[in-house]
């Protein structure tokens, strides 16, 4: 099966070449060294400026390669999967400039356009020491001055806060704060006078070890009035609706990790011997690998319709957005720790199997689920549009008119408007909302092809499953601040549930072009076989364990094991290599 | 050496919030920071002797039982794992064969090395046995061979703790060439008694966690070994080593008590201090929930761990499968619990530096203890092993000695003879704790069967352990071992669980005392929580019971009590609390 936005990877992986070739400036080698010694990998950071990887930060209205996100996304993977570090540090531009791209004017835009085009890191400046989360308690000020306005307090845990020549600040411009007392602004340190920002020491942290996340202390630093971001009053909103793109770009941060963790775990499973056979012919040991390649093929599926609906379902990205920075994160975790102790914990040894990667992998994820709107965040963004959710199911509204475009990939995207993004999604989530005719599709497909049989009841379990999670959805009390347990339950449930969704259409949509070609992946896509080992995970994450050994494991690990001899990503996609062993 | 009445080690090392303490966090994580073992600790511990804790008290030390072991060591283990084992909890791993063992100069020269002090004790370094003589995971790498009156050593024995420092090794070494993995013995070997040239201390290794460890590995190049080094006769190393299986292991297990105990402190302290959308973080249902949820865990791995640790005394022949039961659930539900319990201490979790460093530090060690504890894999297999003769063998109905649970009662000394080697030909052993489920369950539903569906939990017990019995039978002989099948290694993880449960019913019901006023809210959530870990969905545990539990937490920190079994002392403090 081809992907087109993996064409701009295969170029990327070109430029940046062989990883596990100590010589080559962005090897496995160097990241562990840098980890190490707490460096920032800037020398990597330049090759990457050099192939152009900043442009696609940048939206092709102001000039940049930004066109379609999903490109951009699998391009951060590629980073990831080769070192988190490197992806985090070098993607957190985007999420500095971001907040332009949403709400501010052609003249910001050409102004970031240039400074990122000239490869200069961007921060952006949320939290504060004492408040976290809680965006609504900051405590920087902008008090407004004859011409603009003057920026004093501090930030903190603000990924590239130092080595950043620019600054996206959100600060209070309302003494008594609320939804419309903050607003952002746009910092450029070499305009800012000598004293007006004082670094903060580099904060250590236990992964991701090289990232700058530090933070930095303003003392009435002079902003004119061109420098915010919107009207006055907007930021928190303009935030809210940035954090649905970035949190949907994370999806790609965890996906790429787990392209590592399963290329090490194979790569040590397949070498280790117990009695003198292979520990990979123990079906235990197989079963474990195929499960966590299916759980990494989910968050792929999810990542790639959850990418290409910032174009197509743009309005619903509250509800997608906060689901997928929940569950790909989690379940990442998860699965890297399920791998660890598959492959027993001497993989945590430095200079052990893979030279302590594993172990660097598993750190540097971590902060995935922490960053960026963190687990509780998401979940509780999704409990407060249960009502639409559970109002757009019972109206029986249908999908909107984007969905088909997100999910069949070789309809090419319709340009972003990301004014349409929107605090909550009124009318519901498609991919939810498309649930129950998507299982009849696959239902009377089965007609034709009985070998459908499984899979086509794992997806009736599913949509079963959604309705009664609808049901105590719409049972718990009106939204409140403090919400029980339960509901936190329930918001996970759904966004595995979703994920689920998300496979189902994504296999149907494009199950015809995955046939027709003769590719190593074909076998995963021929007869639902992925699909089905997708939705038998989300089964068992919703408490229905009744289709695990029903699953074509054997395929999966068959495809798994070819992937990772010939140095290409764990995938439902065929990846154009230089090998052409795909091709 | 005389041993005397020592102090509380939780006096010695005080609060190790206050900053300026020097063997409190700050300093641990400094010495962390630089890979070096906490220096100030080793220096508290010498002082404490704490080597004598490793000794047996008929050998001059202060050991008494596996579960006072565990128990005793938990200060340190709240503060700084990597100093528990790295001081010496891998020395008694180490020296357990020997003192299981009936070579009594081995033993005597063995504690004379332990007692002797100086900076650091002595040190005895072996690979956790379980890594070497285990089922079949690894054979060893080190050979021993007859040269005379002399048996020469030749090959490496890796991945051990304080191999570039330790005296003495307990080494596991293959007879003659046969790689049929038969034929073992078991050498204390007096590293510096050799002479000069044979031996290597290999370079240490680096590791994710626990980086203040000494690992490295001994590499032996035909070096001679006098006859008295030899643990047991020739080729007797499995049987000699195999009844040191289940101390170790219950040790091993019991180590994450002390570092949940610890990060679930800081969690608690957070919550109490912190302030979110204008209130404080513990005002929030889901944050009760989670630290009520880990408080429930940490509770349920105690009982179990302390279950295990005194059957090594009182049920012997049970003590294989029951300590390795508890080997394989204990760490992985500790993790689990560590990993709740960072969902809401959020980006925190994930400094090195502040107030709350050090829940990130034992949540990276928790995981890293495998490297030299062993993973849980090992342990499966030898429940997997035995499972299918152990249901069949269930009595119809069993009572558990009330001594089981209780962990301030004396036990009597073990009996090497009749601990662990249950030869997989062997008759299995009536399994008298799972076995008591059904009366206890009774009993439950006839006294508390109103009680906040506490009757209903138990009877779903009894049912789950029924179908194991049924799944168990089914195992075909060929899925016994590496080569099973993922559904049979699965029900390991349910013999585990319900084991974990028939030994929180256990405490509950004999020893109530110990689990504080809340303890029939923490037995329902506790039950609760074990029924959904197998695949069974009882009704959601009501959130009264997490605000029970959550006062209970704030009630034992309040009293500077830990979380544990035996609430003991604890020097810390809440913020906020006089």
């Amino acid at each position: 099966m081809p992907y087109p936005a993996l064409a701009e990877v295969h170029r990327l992986e070109h430029h940046l070449g062989d990883p596990s070739d100590p010589q080559t400036v962005f090897s496995y080698r160097r990241c562990l060294a840098l980890d190490d010694d707490e460096q920032f990998p800037a020398e990597i950071c330049r090759q990457l400026e050099d192939f152009g990887l900043q442009h696609y930060y940048v939206p092709a209205r102001h000039g940049g390669r930004l066109a379609d996100y999903d490109t951009s996304i699998q391009l951060v993977r590629a980073l990831a999967r080769r070192d988190l570090t490197v992806a985090i540090g070098h993607s957190a531009s985007y999420l500095g400039a971001v907040c332009v791209w949403v709400a501010g004017n052609a003249a910001q835009g050409l102004r970031l356009a240039s400074i990122i085009g000239a490869g200069e890191p961007v921060a952006w400046a949320l939290t504060e020491r004492e408040h976290g989360s809680d965006l609504l308690a900051g405590e920087v000020r902008a008090i407004r001055t004859g011409i603009g306005y003057r920026l004093t307090g501090e930030k903190w845990l603000i990924n590239n806060a130092i080595r950043s020549s620019t600054l996206c600040v959100l600060a209070r411009t309302r003494d008594e704060g609320g939804p419309r007392g903050f607003s952002l602004f746009l910092v450029e340190k070499a305009r800012v006078p000598a004293g007006g920002v004082r670094w903060l020491p580099k904060v250590p942290t236990h992964g991701i070890r090289g990232v700058d996340v530090s933070g930095f202390r303003l003392e009435r630093v002079k902003v004119t009035s061109a420098n915010m971001i919107g009207p006055e009053g907007s930021g928190l909103e303009t935030v809210l609706k940035a954090l649905q793109l970035t949190r949907t770009l994370c999806a790609a941060l965890s996906v790429g990790g787990t392209d590592h963790a399963l290329r090490l775990a194979m790569r040590v499973a397949d070498r280790r011997e117990v009695s003198g056979c292979c520990l990979l012919e123990a079906p235990w040991m197989a079963t474990t690998l195929a499960e966590c390649y299916a759980d990494h093929l989910l968050a792929e599926a999810f990542c790639v319709v959850a990418g290409r609906a910032i174009q197509t379902l743009t309005p619903e990205l509250s509800v997608i957005a906060a689901a997928i920075k929940y569950v790909l994160p989690v379940r990442a975790e998860a699965m890297i720790a399920r791998l660890r102790r598959l492959l027993g914990p001497r993989v945590l040894l430095a200079g052990g199997p893979e030279g302590g990667m594993f172990g660097k992998v598993e750190r540097d994820h971590r902060i995935v689920s922490l960053f960026d709107g963190n687990t509780l965040v998401n979940l509780t963004t999704l409990i407060g549009q249960f009502p639409l959710l559970v109002r757009a199911r019972e109206a029986g509204r249908p999908p909107a008119a984007g969905l088909r475009t997100c999910c069949e990939l070789s309809q090419n995207l319709p340009d972003g408007d990301l004014g349409r993004l929107s605090l909550v999604a009124t009318r519901g989530c498609s991919l939810l909302l498309a649930l129950p005719a998507a299982v009849e599709e696959l239902t009377a497909l089965r007609r034709s092809e009985p070998e459908l049989d499984s899979v086509a009841d794992a997806a009736r379990r599913l949509d079963a499953a959604v309705g009664t999670l609808h049901r105590l959805m719409d049972q718990l009390p009106p939204a409140r601040l403090d919400m029980p347990p339960v509901a936190f339950d329930l918001a996970g449930r759904l966004a595995t549930a979703m994920a689920g969704a998300a496979a189902l259409l994504l296999w149907l949509r494009n199950r015809d072009a995955a046939a027709r070609r003769g590719s190593v992946t074909a076998a995963l896509w021929c007869h639902g076989g992925w699909l089905h080992a997708c939705l038998s995970r989300v089964l068992v994450a919703l408490g229905d364990s009744s289709h695990i050994q029903r699953v074509p494991h054997d395929v999966l690990l068959h495809v798994l094991g070819r992937q990772v001899a010939s140095g290409v990503a764990p995938s439902l996609f065929s990846s154009p290599q230089p090998d052409g062993e795909l091709r | 050496m005389a041993v005397q009445s020592s102090p509380c080690l939780e006096t010695l090392f005080g609060d190790p919030y206050q900053p300026d303490n020097p063997v409190g966090h700050a300093a641990i994580m400094a010495d962390d920071e630089r890979r070096q073992l906490f220096a100030a600790g080793e220096r508290l511990l010498d002082g404490w002797n704490a080597n004598a804790e490793f000794v047996p008290r008929e050998l001059g030390g202060r050991l008494e039982s596996t579960d006072a072991l565990v128990r005793r060591l938990r200060p340190v283990f709240r503060r700084d794992a990597a100093l528990g084992v790295g001081y010496g909890v891998d020395s008694f791993m180490a020296a357990s064969a020997v003192w299981l063992s009936d070579s009594e100069v081995a033993r005597k020269r063995l504690a004379e090395l332990l007692l002797a002090g100086g900076p650091g004790g002595g040190k005895v370094s072996g690979a956790h046995h379980e890594l070497t003589i285990g089922p079949d995971l690894r054979q060893p790498a080190l050979r021993a061979a007859r040269h005379g009156p002399q048996i020469r050593l030749t090959g490496r024995q890796e991945v051990i703790n304080n191999a570039g420092r330790a005296q003495a090794a307990v080494v596991v070494a293959g007879i003659g060439d046969s790689r049929s993995g038969g034929s073992h013995s078991l050498l204390l070997v007096q590293l510096a008694e050799l002479p000069a040239g044979c031996l290597s201390r290999l370079p240490r290794w680096r590791t994710d966690g626990i980086r203040g460890c000494q690992i490295g590995g001994l590499s032996f190049d035909s070096c001679p070994v006098p006859e008295q080094a030899m643990i047991g006769m020739v080729g007797e190393g499995m049987p000699v080593a195999r009844p040191s299986l289940p101390v170790s292991r219950c040790v091993a297990a019991g180590i994450g008590l002390g570092m949940v105990d610890g990060a679930l402190f800081t969690v608690l302290r957070f919550a109490v201090a912190r302030r979110l959308y204008g209130r404080c973080v513990g005002d929030f249902s889901h944050a009760r929930a989670v630290l009520a949820s880990a408080f429930t865990d940490l509770l349920i791995a105690d009982c179990l761990v302390t279950a295990a640790a005194r059957a090594v005394h009182l049920l012997p022949v049970n003590a294989d499968v029951y300590s390795a039961a508890t080997k394989y659930l204990v760490p992985l539900m500790l993790e689990e619990a560590v990993n709740n319990l960072a969902v809401v201490l959020g980006a925190r979790c994930y400094l090195r530096e502040g107030e709350h460093a050090v829940f990130g530090k034992h949540m990276r060690d928790l995981p890293a203890l495998g490297i030299v504890l062993g993973g849980g894999l090992p342990s499966q297999l030898t429940v997997l092993r035995q499972l299918p003769g152990l249901m069949r063998a269930l009595p119809e109905s069993a009572e558990a000695p009330p001594e089981l649970f209780d962990p301030s009662g004396p036990v009597p000394p073990w009996e090497p003879d009749q601990l662990g080697p249950t030869s997989p030909m062997g008759n299995p052993q009536p399994d008298p704790l799972l076995a008591a489920l059904p009366a206890a369950v009774d009993t439950m539903r006839s006294e508390h069967g109103g009680e906040a569906g506490l009757g209903a939990l138990a009877a779903e017990l009894v049912v789950a352990m029924r179908e194991l019995s049924r799944d168990a039978a089914g195992i075909p002989p060929g899925e016994r071992g590496v080569l099973a099948g993922p559904a049979s290694l699965a029900l390991t993880d349910r013999y585990a669980t319900l084991l974990a449960a028939a030994a929180c019913i256990g405490v509950w019901t004999h020893h109530p005392g110990q689990l504080g006023p809340a303890g029939t809210a923490w037995l329902q959530a506790a039950l609760s929580r074990l029924l959904h870990r197998i695949g069974r969905h009882p009704a959601p545990v009501p959130t009264e019971l997490d605000d029970a539990l959550y006062a209970e937490l704030l009630r034992r920190a309040g009293e500077r009590r830990g979380f544990g079994l035996s609430d003991e002392l604890v020097s810390r403090t809440l913020p906020g609390a006089a």
